[in-house]
């Protein structure tokens, strides 16, 4: 039985869908993924807290150019400076990642998969850390690592189509991604990750509950029975994409 | 999405406001949205704009207060399902950004005006500047 997030003395009622969520997402984490033990999983989150107060990330931003020389990364574990680097940009400084400096990262031994799943698992907690943060409430416990080896299993799917990194498209997912997509036509954003498929599980499991269910997404006025109506929602989107400075 | 949902719903919204923006100096910054803030014409807009804007600037003082001012104005289930649309653009941004991926070619047809006018095309990644 998966316990934490218990939100009972957050002051808000918050949903038990969120919570849930949360929970269940927290229990993903810690378990080996495709390219990645448990234990370095946990360090991705760790590390994406530390990237917050990291004096490296905070001189690059600041710059004109993310390409500037700075002082090392203040790391707070044994990921490789590769991978911590992946970490603290994209956590800090996302909308300035390239093309270039990916091919960096993989020419450093970070593999795509390993980068996909790194994003996957970054992102999740970046987000939970972020409605936390935004309801004044403490951080969850790391999350537990479950014993375990990756199984390196890349989608047959997988192709290049225009991104970074290779994804799975709706009509070359196979059996074990017939679960990834509603249809044939989804947005970049939902396939973007599949080359690690439970990268986009978990992000679809977020979304719900986060936002709303995909099938409610392509609707203009659905707000899947939030207490916002769907304008307050995408207005919200729009807002936190401008900050972000995301083209998407 | 802003404004398919505002065509859809025959709401009259200025969309100019999701980049201009409008309360910065709410909260510990002096407690009211800034005079020249863009009425969006969404109810609730300004401490909504508000909430989000002190959430990514990292500022507990200032997002206490903004949460409060969204439970005022708009209910406590609201201010969550806000705080939770806010966590799941702060990942969706990211996969974009980390990934690469090419805008849509319908959405890229359908925004190209918008996008131009609010100055999207000039972000870091938008595809004309991406390497």
């Amino acid at each position: 039985m998966d316990t934490g997030f218990d939100y009972s003395q957050a002051g808000f009622a918050i949903r038990n869908d969120i919570a849930t969520a949360h929970r269940a997402i927290w229990h993903k984490i810690g378990e080996p993924g495709n390219w990645w033990r448990g234990a370095e999983r946990r360090a991705i989150v760790r590390e994406a807290r530390n990237a917050r107060s990291c004096s490296a990330c905070k001189q690059r931003k600041a710059s004109l150019s993310p390409e500037v020389a700075c002082a090392p990364h203040n790391t707070s574990s044994n990921l490789s400076d590769a991978a911590a680097d992946a970490v603290h940009r994209i956590a800090t400084d996302p909308a300035r990642l390239s093309k270039h400096w990916l091919e960096s990262l993989e020419a450093d031994g970070l593999s795509d998969g390993h980068y996909v799943e790194l994003l996957g698992v970054l992102v999740a907690a970046i987000s939970i850390d972020a409605f936390h943060r935004a309801l004044g409430l403490p951080l969850e416990p790391l999350p537990k690592p479950v014993p375990g080896e990756p199984n390196g299993y890349r989608p047959p799917g997988a192709r290049d189509s225009g991104a970074w990194v290779p994804r799975v498209q709706p009509e070359d997912a196979g059996e074990a991604e017939a679960d990834l997509y509603p249809s044939n036509a989804v947005p970049n954003v939902i396939s973007a990750m599949s080359l690690v498929p439970d990268a986009v599980r978990m992000q679809q499991q977020l979304g719900r509950v986060h936002y709303l269910p995909l099938q409610s997404v392509m609707t203009p006025n659905d707000n899947g029975g939030r207490a916002i109506s769907r304008l307050q929602i995408e207005l919200l989107a729009g807002r936190v994409s401008s900050l972000s400075q995301c083209f998407y | 999405m802003l404004r398919a949902s505002s065509q859809t719903s025959g709401d009259d919204v200025d969309l100019t406001g999701i980049v201009t923006g409008g309360a910065l100096s709410w909260g510990a910054r002096g407690g009211t949205p800034r005079k020249n803030a863009v009425e969006t014409g969404i109810v609730g807009d300004k401490v909504l704009l508000a909430f989000v804007e002190t959430a990514l600037d990292d500022d507990a003082q200032a997002t206490a207060a903004t949460r409060n001012a969204v439970i005022e104005t708009l209910g406590e289930a609201a201010m969550i399902d806000a705080a939770a649309v806010i966590a799941h653009f702060q990942r969706m941004v990211r996969i974009a950004d980390g990934t690469g991926i090419p805008l849509d070619t319908s959405f890229a047809v359908q925004t190209a005006d918008i996008r131009e006018e609010l100055g999207i095309n000039d972000y870091g990644r938008a595809p004309q500047n991406s390497g």
